[in-house]
């Protein structure tokens, strides 16, 4: 059993050279006054090109924030985030939108696909929406990997839920986005389908140079990681790299989780 | 079951709020027809049966005079005073005017009750020597009138009479004809009334109409004696005048059925839209223990709830409405829409209709919603499209109505009854728009097709939204298209009304204005002195002479040339015109010389004779004979009429013309009367256009309530499609780019919906047309294709204004809050 590396929490992030996402004073306030909640009270925080990492920490300490924010899915409150050499938090909606669909990629826990769309369309959309045609060599390496192919005229309904999961990472992954961010992409699966999926993420990454970010609340899907980002009330609160099932509970315990 | 019930009205007010709108706009829809009919057939009557709508009793004859039963009525206990209405005419002489003009002249009652006479100026006369006048006899107060009076033998008698008061004869379609007079009963007579028609009853204080009704029609018998109440001698009148007011109520009777009808498919699916949202809600219910039958309680009562407070809503919009409307129409028509007549059965019917039509259209969409099984809660994604029992037995209803109806529909143009017509006509719209269902779908696809290569991603996702959730799209493109095809339905059956309307009346009143000598003794010059009258543009004179029929005794004929005559008339639909050796002989004459049609006519004259061929017409028309021939009969044959033929213009300067007319023909002969009939058809033209100006607004309302429904079913659609919109915002569709997407949706829908609709309108409104009119006469069809276009484009826009507020709540959702919501 190797001991945990952890950071003291607050101190700035080593700079990281071939950061593919960071955050430096992230904040986010939702409400004001009384009820302000302080969702993310200053994040500092780097992910590395080609290295999966999974965000893990107590229930409403800012998992999902921080990761929206990261995705210009949502507005900072303050500070900044940089995918590559692009500053999210300058950009404006319209930016945002165009950049979401050619260099980010997405897997939600649920409802992650289009219900009038077929998996093959539903795979291709964010292309098209840019107006991009698949390549044909790329798609089909995709589509094997996530064993789709028997799938892919079939509608989200007709699928089961460790299906509909595996044709969100295949739209994910066929841009060839700068960062995939998956939001508890294993929350609605049971233990065989979910280890599949992440199965998946991870040879991503090993095979392709993919960057993934995950949010999970399973020990177990964060030893896929890297790296564990560890969260609470808003703020940094360690990390652990090359994480296995018992090293992150016992940081999450730690954290009183 | 009745917390969720309350908490379900409280948390879904807004959603509420978009079909109780419906329910407002449909029930005002209906109340302000019905309020409208009622005013307008009042209007009507008020205006034409002015005199007979307050009495108890008229009793008129067609034959034996009724003047000696003036003291048997008046002496009947229930009567307390009878109105004798003695009638005559006489020439007037207006100071300051050159000739003299034909005045109809009637009696004013003696009982202040049985005065009908609304006064612009001064008061109803009271003795001999004075008399009051129409506004056509163009004379004021004060004036000394000179009258001339004719016996049988044409001899002259001239009085003095002063005018006390200026009759207004507002709505009266005749009233422009001629003037009129108005004087005591001693003065009509002594003007040479010898002969009694009609006589008009009051009820005696504490008597009831039906009781004068029955003591008067006891009382005075005969074979040519008609004994009315006072409303149905108005509703006879008013008949007359209009030539059929079947027409009229069958008009008003279609629009009502299809204001029910449209109301009820309206709120129909609302509440299907509203209950395919709650799907995941009302399985919830069903989660936690909520029996089918509580659900289906639950939907009822909120539907019995909102079509109870918005109906009530609804009635009041309808009255308001409706006087909007006859605020608007009465300033200044020919019949105005007078006031507002709202009866307690317009109320009654409104909230009635409303609420029934509410709680029977949720009774679909309740059932439905019992079917949805628990598990559809907890189901991730939407369940898949229908295309199952339901689809096929709309399919098969749909048939089974569409079908029949237009056979129906066929059968009443056929038969030319609008009774058969009109229920094949409700029938097969009810089975077009079930079928729609599934008819909408495909063309949308097609439609769908052609939009994607020109509309770039947006357009190509709004296609694919719109053909691949075909419940959505068939719903919300059939409350489109509803309003679209009724719109096109009156707007086509309008333009063949009117067709139909004017050629009708041309042929009714071929002339517009007849001379008519008091003998056939008007001066030759006449015909070319009235050619120079400003205004006019044809004149034909109409000779006549008095020469020996077949059966050897005199008979008076008379002679026009074909050619002049039929150039100076609108049309000769309905007068025969002679040719060269053929007489025109009416039915009545044709059976006193037991001739038929082309047999053998001889006239003769002072030893000349003519072998004439008998042309027999079913039209009132004196014998006829061609000019020519009559010359050769009778070398010098007097001048009877002069038929002339004014210029189109406004009424107004054509009741100048008539004027002009009228001085030079009294110069030229004192004894001449003038009839303007042109005057008499523009009023009656005037009266068309509003009925279908009242038409044409309350339809107004159809379209805006199709119009609601498509805001309503986008604005549902869009909160149904929340996680959607949301995840393609996040996978990088841009705000413009939803917006275009749901602009593109709602053209693509809205178009499809308003090009089948003015198609299937139109044919409706044609087959509509040609059952109600052709109880009435001669159709003519005519599709104003102008206006038919502009339906689909304004349809279409508006489809597109609808979808801008949908549009723009669905852009302003992040797509954070989208995901979240799951
Ligand atoms: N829209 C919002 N309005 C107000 N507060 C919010 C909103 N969204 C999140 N929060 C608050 O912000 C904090 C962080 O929420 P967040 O969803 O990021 O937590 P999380 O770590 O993802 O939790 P979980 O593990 O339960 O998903 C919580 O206290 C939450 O209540
Ligand atoms: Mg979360």
């Amino acid at each position: 059993m190797s001991v945990p590396v952890m950071t003291v929490p607050g101190e700035p992030p080593a700079p990281v050279a071939s950061a593919a996402v960071r955050a430096a004073g992230l904040r986010k306030t939702y409400g004001s006054g009384e009820t302000a909640v302080h969702a993310l009270a200053g994040v500092d925080v780097a992910f590395a090109a080609g290295e999966f990492t999974a965000i893990m920490g107590p229930s409403g300490s800012g998992k999902s924030t921080l990761m929206h924010c990261l995705a210009g899915l949502d507005t900072a409150s303050g500070g900044e985030v940089w995918l590559g050499d692009t500053e999210l938090t300058r950009l404006r909606d319209d930016q945002l939108t165009t950049l979401r669909r050619r260099r980010i990629g997405f897997v939600f826990q649920a409802f992650n696909l289009l219900p009038v769309l077929d998996a093959r369309e539903n795979i291709v959309l964010p292309m098209q929406l840019a107006g991009q045609r698949p390549d044909p060599a790329w798609f089909d390496a995709v589509i094997a990997r996530l064993g789709l192919r028997e799938r892919l005229e079939h509608r989200p309904h007709e699928l089961s839920g460790g299906q509909q999961q595996r044709v969100a990472i295949a739209r994910a992954l066929l841009a060839r986005p700068d960062v995939v961010f998956a939001d508890e992409p294993t929350g609605n699966l049971d233990s065989r389908s979910g280890a599949e999926v992440l199965g998946l993420l991870r040879s991503s990454v090993k095979e392709t140079g993919q960057t993934v970010v995950m949010v999970t609340h399973d020990p177990v899907a964060a030893s896929y990681a890297d790296r564990v980002v560890l969260l609470a009330d808003g703020r940094l609160a360690g990390e652990l790299t090359d994480p296995t099932a018992e090293t992150v509970l016992d940081a999450l315990r730690g954290l009183g989780a | 079951m009745r917390t969720v019930l309350l908490a379900q009205l409280r948390t879904h007010a807004a959603r509420l709020i978009a079909s109780t709108l419906a329910v407002v706009i449909a029930v005002g829809f209906v109340v302000a027809t019905l309020v409208l009919n009622e005013t307008s057939r009042s209007t009507v009557l008020n205006a034409v049966g002015a005199r007979y709508v307050d009495t108890a009793a008229v009793v008129s004859s067609s034959g034996e005079p009724l003047t000696g039963d003036v003291d048997a009525v008046e002496s009947l206990p229930s009567v307390g005073a009878v109105a004798a209405a003695w009638e005559t005419s006489v020439q007037a002489d207006v100071p300051g005017r050159t000739g003299s003009q034909y005045l109809a002249v009637e009696t004013v009652a003696d009982a202040p009750e049985l005065r009908w006479q609304q006064l612009s100026d001064g008061r109803l006369p009271e003795r001999t020597g004075e008399l009051a006048v129409s506004e056509r006899a163009r004379a004021e107060v004060g004036d000394v009138l000179t009258i001339s009076t004719y016996d049988a033998e044409g001899e002259v008698t001239e009085a003095q009479a002063t005018v006390t008061g200026i009759v207004r004869l507002e709505g009266d379609p005749e009233a422009g004809l001629y003037g009129r007079a108005f004087v005591t009963e001693q003065q009509v007579r002594d003007w040479g009334a010898t002969d009694l028609y009609e006589l008009r009853i009051a009820a005696a204080p504490g008597s009831s109409d039906a009781q004068v009704l029955a003591d008067v029609a006891a009382a005075v018998t005969g074979p040519d004696v008609v004994v009315r109440s006072g409303v149905e001698q108005a509703e006879h009148e008013a008949a007359m005048l209009t030539g059929d007011s079947t027409a009229l109520t069958s008009v008003l009777l279609v629009f009502g059925t299809v204001a029910v009808v449209v109301a009820g498919l309206v709120i129909a699916n609302t509440f299907a839209v509203l209950l395919a949202q709650r799907t995941r809600e009302l399985a919830l219910l069903r989660c936690v223990g909520a029996t089918a039958k509580q659900v289906r309680r639950s939907v009822l009562g909120e539907a019995l709830a909102t079509g109870f407070v918005s109906s009530a809503v609804g009635v009041a919009a309808g009255i308001g409405l409706a006087g909007l409307i006859s605020t608007l129409v009465g300033s200044d028509s020919a019949i105005p829409l007078a006031g507002l007549t709202v009866p307690a059965y317009t109320v009654l019917a409104g909230l009635l209709v409303g609420t029934l039509v509410t709680v029977l259209a949720a009774l679909a969409p309740a059932r439905a919603a019992t079917r949805v099984a628990p598990l559809a809660a907890l189901r991730p994604v939407d369940p898949a499209p229908l295309r199952s029992r339901p689809g096929l037995l709309r399919l098969v209803l749909g048939l089974l109505m569409a079908v029949p109806g237009t056979a129906l529909l066929v059968l009443g143009v056929v038969v030319q009854s609008v009774y058969v017509g009109l229920p094949g006509g409700v029938l097969s719209f009810l089975g077009i728009v079930l079928l729609a269902q599934r008819a909408v779908p495909p063309v949308v696809a097609a439609a769908g097709g052609l939009v994607a290569r020109i509309g770039g991603v947006p357009a190509r996702l709004a296609a694919g939204n719109a053909t691949r959730n075909p419940r959505r799209t068939a719903a919300t493109a059939t409350a489109l298209l509803i309003g679209v095809t009724l719109t096109s339905a009156f707007v086509v059956g309008a333009a063949s009304t009117r067709a139909t309307a004017t050629a009708g009346l041309d042929a009714e009143f071929p002339t517009d204005v007849v001379v008519q000598g008091f003998s056939d003794d008007l001066p030759a010059s006449l015909p070319a002195t009235l050619g120079d009258v400003d205004q006019v543009v044809r004149t034909a004179p109409v000779l006549a002479a008095d020469v020996t029929g077949p059966d050897g005794e005199p008979v008076y004929v008379h002679g026009v040339d074909a050619g002049t005559a039929g150039a100076a008339m609108r049309s000769t639909d309905k007068v025969l015109l002679p040719g060269p050796g053929q007489v025109v002989v009416p039915e009545w004459a044709a059976e006193y010389y037991s001739v038929r049609d082309g047999d053998p006519f001889p006239l003769t004259a002072d030893g000349r004779s003519l072998d004439l061929v008998a042309q027999v017409t079913g039209e009132n028309q004196p014998l006829m004979v061609d000019a020519a021939d009559l010359r050769t009969l009778a070398p010098e044959p007097g001048l009877a009429e002069v038929w002339v033929m004014l210029d189109d213009a406004d009424p107004d300067a054509q009741v100048a013309a008539v004027d002009r007319v009228t001085d030079v023909v009294a110069e030229a002969d004192e004894t001449a009367r003038v009839t303007g009939i042109v005057t008499m058809r523009d009023e009656i033209n005037e009266v068309l256009d509003i009925l279908l100006l009242v038409v044409t607004g309350l339809l107004a309302v159809a379209v805006v309530i199709a119009l609601i429904g498509v805001g309503n079913t986008l604005a549902l659609s869009v909160v149904e499609r929340r996680q959607e919109n949301g995840l393609l915002r996040a996978l990088g569709l841009t705000r413009g780019q939803l917006r275009g997407l749901l602009a593109w949706e709602a053209v693509l829908v809205a178009g499809v919906a308003s090009v089948l609709g003015v198609v299937v309108g139109g044919a409706y409104g044609l087959a509509g047309a040609a059952s109600v009119l052709g109880e009435v006469g001669d159709i003519v069809l005519d599709v104003p294709w102008l206006q038919v276009a502009a339906i689909v484009v304004v349809a279409t826009l508006a489809g597109l204004l609808a979808s801008v507020l949908p549009a723009r709540r669905a852009a302003r959702t992040a797509p954070v809050a989208a995901i979240a919501a799951a």
